[in-house]
């Protein structure tokens, strides 16, 4: 069963994809600024960060960075999910660190053929 | 003295009886009368008074010729001045009017004393002779004048038109021998250049010695130009003048008379006796004179003429350069000019020229020439004095006794002229000017010849007069445009000084004309940013291109303001001679544009913003309905279920609307950027064609793809590429049912490589457009018409996008279109897109 963390300040967006990944069969945990965020990754040993990128304390790129920069996140596929789906958004993520991009509003199928590539990629 | 009212008394003198006497008298008076010419009166004078009826035994008669006041011995007769002392002497006056023109000299023995019978006889005869000699005088005269008129008339008849100095002086020679019954003739003019007389005109010569050149003082001609004295040769073959290119051994006598204009020669003319027996006398000269004057006046006219077109035609250059020197300015000169020439050639004393102003219907002093005062600018009505009258008639006057005339002008109640004549000044048949010519000696008078003469001067005052009155006319124009142009224009040198503005510029720039002139423009109204840009455009101007611009310039107060300039160079017959810039404040039209962009731009701003507030609750909406759905549909709860996917398609709906308006504000506010990458073309076809499947099947269409692997790949915004093209194919489903869509791909090369294009076709067999709907298809929210939205549904927005998305990529998409027959969308797409900015 993949771990999965969810990092999104939106408190309905985060029920309801946490909701819909568990359904899916995932195991989700949530974070609700990038802080916090970056805390649970680097203890909670997941498989797999959505990372939202418009986060309160730290945003999703700062705390991307900071992963990356941490032995024990450095590897963690990291997804970014953004609403502004802007040209350079997507540029901007990978950048940063992330592994892929995806935009909201989430269309489910899709963001699972993304996780379920990154999770059969990862080591 | 005598009484003329004794005249025919008879007197008794000495022994002679009176029957004798009065027949002798009688003889006499008819003699005279009947005397041919004013010789013959002399001669018969004398002869008559010496018939021994009346006792004298001398008699002479002494004239004063017409140029001289010492009187010559005219005729005698008897024993006359071959007295010893012996004889005495009785002198008797001749006169014509109240003056003298000589006297009756008699004389007898001194033995016998002259009585009071014998002054009575003579006094009467001197009275005879008097009126006989006046009317010889006048008769000779009258004679003269119709002949020279007649020749004068002949030789300046030729004047008209093109005036051909060698056809006219052949012909003034021609006339000359004819009237003077020689045998031929030959005209030379005098080379001032080469000091040399050019044969010119040649006749009856035996040979044609036309063009032959002549040195002064070589033969009877260059005799005669050095000298300027007129020549008479009788006994030419034994002349040891003879110039050797002289070698006709037929002319037997030759007669000279230099060209002259004053004291200045112009030419020579000869005139030759075959006959031996024919000579040369005083009337010949005369004659021959005659026709030097009319050769002479020819030559110089030819001269003053060919000048004059030069610089008419200098004078036209001039006018055309629209130089600084006004109109007016101009014309003084010309006129100046031309009453200079015609006062000399007519040898006048002063001249005058007005112009006739057909608003004011009067005439106005434009020109003046030694008149004893400067009487330009002054104005004479129509019929007031000589030139207002010729105003008026249109025809030529002269005036013999200016002083005696009634009909002065007040103006020139000051005046000592004391002749006149005025001719008009006419361009066709309409009168724009008077010239005159005034002579302040009474002795002058104005003839025929005076006026002629006048009156070739009149069509180039006339045609100056015109001219600048169409140079002003269009000068006006021209100045009328720039000052009341509410763009502010300068005129400048080549050194970019400032030498004229208009009232537009000073209001602009904040300065007046007096403080700009003169003054660099560009040290003017730039500022240390606007500089190098400033002196850019005045290095364009001169070198001969224009320019235009926007830029901002300062003002006097140091303000700043934007503007437009244009420049360009002024070229004046292939040089330049200045540069004009022109300003156009534009500073409201920037400001309008800088709000216009401004409110664009908070519009989009806005859009996008609130596009992706509304996107997160939409978020909730859509994937929670999808969640219940998924539970419901587990569940079996059917009913739920199709709620449900209402909910969400609604959702959906709205979402692609959102999504649209978002990309659309994020195209105009010019934030949309292209993800550029390589990928292929067929690849991206078959994956919309998959997308779309679901959408074709609901009309029961059928999709043909044609794409062949040569079409190949393109670097482009794959993303946007894609969206495109699922926007025209789903477009193409919705209008159309059970038919055909089609998309088919190619690569138009051109030469291969980065020039290529990438064209892709979306056709249909569907509802079609009919042209206003095609019109309107781009822009945005407009579906062919609202029926079409409700029942086809979509924003509307797609093809607006669809479109701005391709131009981003350097392409376009259009439309061919028939109502009824289908639609097909052709989008063209550089086959490498330029990496570029955010648009």
């Amino acid at each position: 069963m993949a771990r999965i963390l969810l990092v999104e300040d939106n408190e309905m967006n985060r029920d309801m994809l946490s909701r819909r990944l568990t359904r899916k069969g995932f195991e989700v945990e949530t974070a609700v600024d990038g802080r916090e965020g970056v805390e649970m990754a680097k203890t909670g040993e997941y498989d797999l960060i959505l990372m939202d990128m418009s986060l309160p304390e730290i945003d999703g790129w700062e705390a991307t960075r900071q992963l990356r920069a941490a032995p024990d996140t450095e590897r963690t596929p990291i997804v970014a999910l953004t609403a502004h789906a802007m040209a350079g958004d997507r540029e901007k993520a990978l950048e940063a660190g992330c592994d892929d991009y995806d935009t909201k509003p989430i269309e489910l199928d899709r963001l699972l053929s993304k996780i379920n590539a990154l999770l059969e990629n990862s080591p | 003295m005598s009484d003329p009212k004794q005249l025919g008394r008879v007197v008794t003198g000495g022994n002679t009886s009176p029957a004798k006497m009065r027949s002798a008298l009688l003889g006499l008076s008819t003699r005279i009368a009947e005397a041919q010419d004013e010789t013959e009166v002399c001669r018969s004078v004398v002869e008559g008074l010496c018939r021994v009826e009346f006792g004298f035994e001398g008699v002479g008669l002494f004239l004063a010729g017409s140029d001289s006041f010492s009187p010559a011995l005219r005729a005698s007769a008897g024993r006359f001045g071959a007295g010893d002392g012996q004889v005495s002497e009785l002198k008797l006056p001749l006169q014509v009017g109240q003056s003298a023109i000589g006297e009756l000299v008699v004389q007898r023995e001194r033995s016998r004393a002259f009585d009071k019978g014998d002054l009575e006889i003579l006094g009467a005869a001197a009275n005879q002779a008097s009126i006989a000699i006046g009317r010889a005088r006048l008769l000779e005269s009258e004679r003269t004048r119709i002949s020279e008129q007649r020749a004068l008339l002949d030789t300046l008849a030729d004047l008209s038109g093109e005036l051909e100095l060698d056809k006219l002086l052949q012909a003034v020679l021609g006339r000359a021998v004819s009237l003077l019954g020689v045998t031929g003739g030959e005209l030379a003019v005098f080379d001032d250049a080469v000091e040399q007389l050019v044969i010119v005109a040649s006749h009856n010569l035996g040979e044609d010695s036309t063009g032959a050149h002549m040195n002064l003082g070589e033969g009877a001609m260059g005799h005669v130009a050095l000298t300027h004295e007129p020549l008479i040769i009788p006994n030419y073959q034994v002349w040891e003048g003879r110039s050797p290119q002289y070698t006709h051994d037929t002319v037997q006598t030759v007669m000279v008379v230099p060209l002259l204009i004053g004291a200045r020669l112009v030419g020579a003319i000869a005139s030759v006796h075959s006959d031996p027996s024919r000579k040369f006398g005083e009337a010949d000269l005369r004659l021959l004179n005659l026709f030097a004057a009319q050769a002479a006046i020819a030559i110089e006219n030819a001269r003053l003429f060919a000048a004059e077109r030069r610089r008419a035609g200098e004078q036209k250059a001039l006018l055309d350069t629209m130089q600084d020197l006004s109109g007016e300015l101009e014309l003084a000169k010309v006129l100046q000019r031309v009453l200079e020439r015609a006062a000399a050639l007519l040898g006048v004393t002063g001249a005058e020229v007005a112009t006739y102003d057909e608003a004011a219907e009067d005439l106005v002093i434009a020109a003046s020439h030694n008149m004893g005062w400067d009487a330009v600018g002054n104005r004479m009505a129509l019929g007031e004095g000589a030139m207002g009258q010729v105003a008026q008639t249109h025809e030529p006057l002269i005036i013999p006794r200016y002083q005696e005339w009634g009909g002065r002008s007040s103006q020139y109640a000051q005046s000592t002229v004391q002749t006149v004549m005025v001719a008009p000044l006419l361009i066709g048949s309409r009168l724009v000017g008077a010239i005159a010519a005034v002579h302040s000696d009474p002795d002058r008078e104005f003839g025929p010849e005076d006026l002629r003469l006048l009156q070739l001067f009149a069509p180039q005052a006339a045609i100056a007069i015109e001219n600048a009155r169409l140079f002003s006319t269009a000068q006006r124009y021209v100045e009328d445009i720039v000052l009341n142009n509410p763009v502010a224009i300068v005129n400048l040198d080549l050194d970019v000084n400032i030498t004229s503005c208009n009232p537009a510029f000073e209001k602009l720039f904040g300065y007046g004309a007096e403080e700009v002139i003169g003054r660099n423009l560009d040290e003017l109204v730039t500022t240390e940013e606007t500089r190098a840009e400033a002196e850019a455009y005045s290095e364009q101007m001169l070198a001969g291109r224009r320019t235009t611009g926007v830029g901002q310039r300062r003002r006097k107060d140091g303000s700043l303001v934007d503007v437009e300039v244009f420049s360009i160079p002024v070229i004046v017959g292939g040089a330049r001679v200045g540069m004009m810039a022109m300003y156009h404040d534009i500073t409201e039209l920037l400001d309008a544009r800088r709000t216009a962009e401004e409110a664009s731009h908070s519009k989009s701003r806005f859009l996008a913003n609130t596009s992706h507030e509304l996107r997160t609750p939409l978020n909730a909406i859509i994937g929670y309905s999808e969640m219940l759905l998924e539970d419901a549909e587990e569940g079996g709860d059917e009913e739920s279920a199709s709620d449900l996917q209402k909910i969400r398609a609604a959702g959906r709906h709205l979402l692609s609307l959102i999504n649209d308006i978002l990309d659309l504000s994020k195209i105009e506010a010019g934030r949309m950027e292209l993800d550029l990458e390589t990928f292929g073309v067929c690849e991206t076809i078959n994956d919309v064609a998959t997308t779309v499947h679901p959408l074709i099947e609901n009309n029961a269409n059928r999709l043909e793809v044609d794409c062949s692997q040569d079409v190949g790949s393109i670097h482009a915004d794959a993303k946007r590429v894609r969206q495109v093209l699922l926007n025209l194919v789903s477009n193409a489903s919705k209008f159309t049912e059970e038919g055909v869509i089609t998309i088919d791909a190619a690569r138009e090369s051109n030469g291969g490589g980065d020039g290529d294009w990438l064209v892709l076709r979306v056709s249909d067999s569907g509802i079609g457009m009919t042209p206003d709907q095609v019109a309107r298809l781009f822009k945005p929210f407009s579906q062919a018409d609202a029926a079409t939205s409700t029942k086809y549904g979509g924003t509307g927005l797609g093809l607006a996008i669809s479109r701005r998305l391709c131009q981003l990529m350097g392409g376009d998409v259009s439309v061919e279109s028939e109502k009824g027959r289908g639609s097909t969308f052709t989008v063209r797409l550089p086959a490498v897109v330029p990496e570029r900015g955010a648009h």
